[in-house]
């Protein structure tokens, strides 16, 4: 087992104690404040899913917010075709007549729960390929995944009669699994979101120490020397592309069963901003830190956004650009970098006393 | 039947023809060395072969495979290797990730997927002892010396196991300690590997070649042993100018 | 027939806007590697500097746009000398700091003006209309297309028969080699993000009789201004100009068949798929590599 593996599993036990037993303790198991929790629970797998392309790929992709959006869609209107007797309400009001065909198998929860990943998995597939077949990449890739969520977040505004345009789907159904009826004022609520997160992480942990992971970050580095090793550059970061929007469209879904709403507000620019940010502030080369991250970013904002009400933006504003500059590598860089230290001192120490003479050796091998 | 069989090879640049015209055959576990002045198209000619340029016309057969209209990855599946002038090793990854990337006999999507990565295997702990890197493993390249990091790069080919290996030059700044332990880590590969190497050191082509080919302006000047190429007047006037 | 003229010729005063605005992302980008995401905020303040300056002390547009070029230039130069030198080695880093200058600065207008639509009317001197068969020019929208071929053509000029631009040519193709022979590059950069800063704040201030002036206007214009820089290949002037024409001319032309929207994202569509075909843009720069 690596080094960095151990780190990894340990920082994961540590961080699944604290939102499994120690929040719950703290929030006094009240199911509102629980709720908000679970808010920010389900945000940390986007983050995570940008940290998993943007950190280990170096794909920056700046429409996250776009296939989060498309998660939160097909539950939403799962959930309002369910509260809805017949067709729902905006589409009567917007002279939609009958329920479009792809909104119809939607009435499954579990091919809601296939679509809510595959479907950002698709588009963000299609997109990708385009994009990674032509050796798009850095900046381009940044500006073209920001143009089409801008392009797709009008397209959903546009479509009142399909998608509740500016309103959103409200008046939502709760979500029945397995014949549970879920509230989600519910401590089991706050733990289901918490699993999922957590399952979540695990596939982040997997993916980054697999062969798979490795061969991304040398991708990253020099896309053109992996190439010549044999790697089929593009559909590796294809691969990790659809992989990211895939979870985002989990954290979509379990978002909107949190909040119970959906909003074209989701697929903003500035909620896409917003993600990059919890990612950045973590630190983006790693899973757990990225998850914490949205956490962190998330709890703050409600507790300072009551103290600065129009200035948080603000104050986020300037803490992000401070970080890009100062903190590249985010809140993980730091607890990394005084690791290594802890560990450089202590290796100095133990050579120090054991083999001073120790210094040639590598003039000694290389005349070998 | 040759390895590497490239025929009438030609490429243009705009209205320069790099390569022109050039024939080229290499059989198993031969070490044939590129020679020839700047601008003679030698690493073009590696780009060719390895796909990181396009050619113009002509054909590349490799291993019964005709090569020339595939993609680089394809190519290196067949097993065709490539070491770049500038060392080009991951910096940010250590000594032991770079060689378990060059490890690639399993490069598919799915394969890399199910793969959760091993700290040790016998393979990767010989060829570090090849090149002397063994007590560096756990650093990260780019903390390693100009001649450390030439050798990392030589030990990702023979990682890689590819039947023929191009390098371009790969003494390029090396003392000459450094220069006969790279001599010898080829010697070790002949037999094993073919390689094509692009090389500037006489010395050191005369320890390593099996066969030379000289080029000049794209075309093919003369081939032969070292002996023979040495002793070659057209050889000595493209070199001394007319 | 004439509905299809009108919308053209207005198709056009947009695409002029809209080369302004890529004139100034393309010699940042073209110069230093930078994309400036902040370029939008920087349109934004200068359609406010625009309506400060007419609310304040009754200036026109026209008596604006020198001062309103100074001032975002300088805001320009100021976000080039605090952040963006620093980050010159990390270009994914500069996309993520501009983005963050962008909220701040969208931040701070929100908070000291407001985040309600503010009203600047256009210059006395070009009202009316020119009108030709049934088709209305406005004398502002002509106004606005003439400028910008000037400003392209000073651009132009600059960049090739001034001695900043030799030297600015000479740190784009080899920085270090250029400071060996005493070129001054951080101030080379300063001076460019400056001038490109200072052509979005024009845009701003002529965008100001034709767009409501939110906080958050920049947004939508910096990105269309991207797909020209795009479109037109980096590092080409004319190039950017030709994708100007082209996008705004086929934006204007897609909504008339179908509507505002619909012609937005099928523009969109368009320019993705041309990047798929030609991933340099239509007017690639000469250089190897």
């Amino acid at each position: 087992m690596t080094k960095k593996l151990k780190y990894d599993l340990v920082a994961y036990a540590l961080f699944a104690a604290v939102i499994f037993l120690a929040v719950p303790a703290y929030l006094n198991f009240e199911g509102y404040e629980l709720n908000t929790f679970a808010r920010y629970l389900s945000l940390g797998i986007v983050s995570l899913a940008l940290a998993l392309s943007w950190g280990t790929a170096g794909i920056l992709n700046l429409g996250q917010a776009a296939t989060f959006g498309m998660g939160s869609y097909a539950m939403a209107m799962h959930l309002k075709l369910k509260s809805s007797q017949g067709l729902p309400d905006f589409m009567s009001w917007n002279n939609v007549e009958e329920l479009p065909w792809f909104w119809v198998p939607f009435h499954s929860l579990s091919f809601t729960l296939l679509a809510g990943l595959l479907i950002p998995a698709s588009i963000g597939g299609i997109i990708a390929i385009f994009m990674f077949r032509a050796r798009i990449s850095g900046v381009f890739v940044a500006v073209i995944t920001l143009a089409f969520l801008v392009a797709f977040q009008l397209l959903v505004i546009e479509q009142q009669g399909y998608t509740g345009g500016q309103n959103g789907l409200t008046g939502l159904a709760p979500l029945t699994l397995l014949g549970w009826t879920v509230d989600i004022y519910s401590l089991s609520f706050y733990y289901l979101i918490a699993a999922c997160l957590f399952v979540a992480i695990m596939i982040g942990i997997y993916l980054v120490h697999s062969k798979f992971g490795l061969i991304l970050r040398a991708i990253r580095e020099d896309a053109d020397r992996t190439r010549f090793f044999g790697y089929n550059v593009a559909s590796y970061e294809t691969a990790a592309f659809c992989i990211s929007a895939a979870l985002a469209g989990w954290s979509g879904m379990l978002y909107t069963l949190v909040l119970e709403f959906a909003s074209p507000t989701y697929m903003s620019v500035s909620f896409s901003l917003a993600i990059v940010i919890w990612c950045a502030v973590g630190g983006r080369e790693s899973i757990i830190a990225a998850a914490i991250g949205a956490i962190v970013v998330n709890l703050l904002e409600v507790r300072l956004s009551d103290v600065f009400v129009e200035g948080w933006n603000l104050i986020l504003g300037v803490t992000f650009v401070l970080i890009v500059m100062f903190m590249p590598r985010g809140l993980h860089g730091v607890v990394a970098g005084a690791n290594d230290w802890i560990a450089r001192r202590k290796d100095s120490r133990v050579s120090n006393a054991k083999h001073s003479n120790l210094k040639s050796r590598p003039e000694i091998k290389g005349g070998q | 039947m040759d390895l590497l069989e490239v025929t009438d090879l030609r490429v243009d640049f705009g209205g320069l023809r790099a390569v022109d015209g050039l024939n080229l055959n290499v059989s198993q576990g031969e070490i044939l060395c590129l020679l020839g002045p700047n601008g003679a198209g030698k690493s073009t000619t590696l780009d060719l072969i390895c796909g990181k340029t396009q050619l113009t016309s002509g054909s590349i057969r490799f291993d019964g495979h005709e090569i020339s209209n595939i993609p680089e990855f394809k190519r290196v599946r067949y097993g065709i290797g490539r070491k770049f002038q500038v060392p080009s090793v991951f910096k940010e990854l250590t000594v032991d990730e770079n060689l378990q990337v060059a490890r690639s006999k399993h490069s598919g999507l799915l394969q890399t997927l199910s793969k959760f990565r091993h700290r040790h295997s016998p393979e990767i702990e010989r060829i570090l002892e090849l090149v002397g890197l063994e007590t560096r493993r756990a650093d990260m390249a780019g903390n390693l010396s100009h001649g450390e990091t030439q050798w990392l790069e030589i030990a990702m080919l023979i990682a890689q196991d590819s039947k023929l290996i191009l390098m371009d030059e790969p003494t390029a700044g090396m003392t000459i300690q450094e220069t006969d332990k790279t001599a010898r880590i080829f010697e070790s590969l002949r037999k094993t590997h073919a390689l094509i190497v692009v090389e500037h050191d006489m010395s050191f082509v005369r320890q390593v070649a099996d066969r030379i080919t000289v080029m000049a302006q794209g075309k093919k000047l003369a081939e032969g042993t070292v002996t023979e190429i040495e002793n070659n007047e057209a050889v000595k006037s493209a070199y001394l100018g007319h | 027939m004439d509905v299809l003229f009108n919308q053209l010729f207005s198709g056009l005063s947009m695409a002029s806007i809209l080369l302004i605005i890529a004139l100034g992302l393309a010699i940042i980008y073209g110069s230093m590697g930078v994309i400036n995401l902040a370029h939008g905020e920087l349109v934004m303040l200068g359609a406010y500097a625009t309506w400060a300056l007419q609310h304040f002390f009754g200036f026109s547009i026209l008596l604006a746009l020198p001062f309103v070029f100074v001032a975002v230039g300088a805001v320009g130069w100021l976000i080039e000398k605090i952040i963006v030198q620093r980050l010159y080695s990390r270009p994914l880093d500069t996309i993520l700091a501009t983005w963050g200058i962008g909220i701040i600065l969208q931040q701070i207008v929100r908070i000291a003006i407001g985040p309600e639509s503010r009203f600047v009317s256009g210059p006395e001197i070009l009202r009316g209309n020119i009108q030709i068969g049934n088709v209305y020019m406005s004398n502002y929208r002509i106004f606005v297309i003439v400028l910008s071929i000037a400003i392209l053509g000073a651009t132009w000029a600059i960049m090739t028969r001034t001695e900043f631009g030799t030297k600015l040519r000479a740190v784009i193709q080899n920085r270090s080699i250029s400071e060996c022979y005493g070129i001054e590059s951080e101030r080379i950069y300063s001076l460019t993000f400056a001038y490109g800063a200072g052509l979005a704040g024009v845009a701003g201030a002529l965008i100001t009789p034709l767009f409501s002036t939110i906080p958050t206007m920049g947004t939508g214009l910096v990105v269309n201004a991207f797909l020209v820089v795009i479109v037109g290949g980096l590092g080409s002037l004319f190039g950017t100009a030709l994708a100007a024409v082209l996008i705004g001319q086929a934006t204007a032309l897609f909504s008339i068949v179908m509507n505002d929207t619909l012609g937005r994202i099928a523009v969109l569509i368009c320019i993705i798929l041309l990047i798929r075909l030609r991933p340099r843009g239509l007017f690639p720069g000469k250089t190897r590599n």
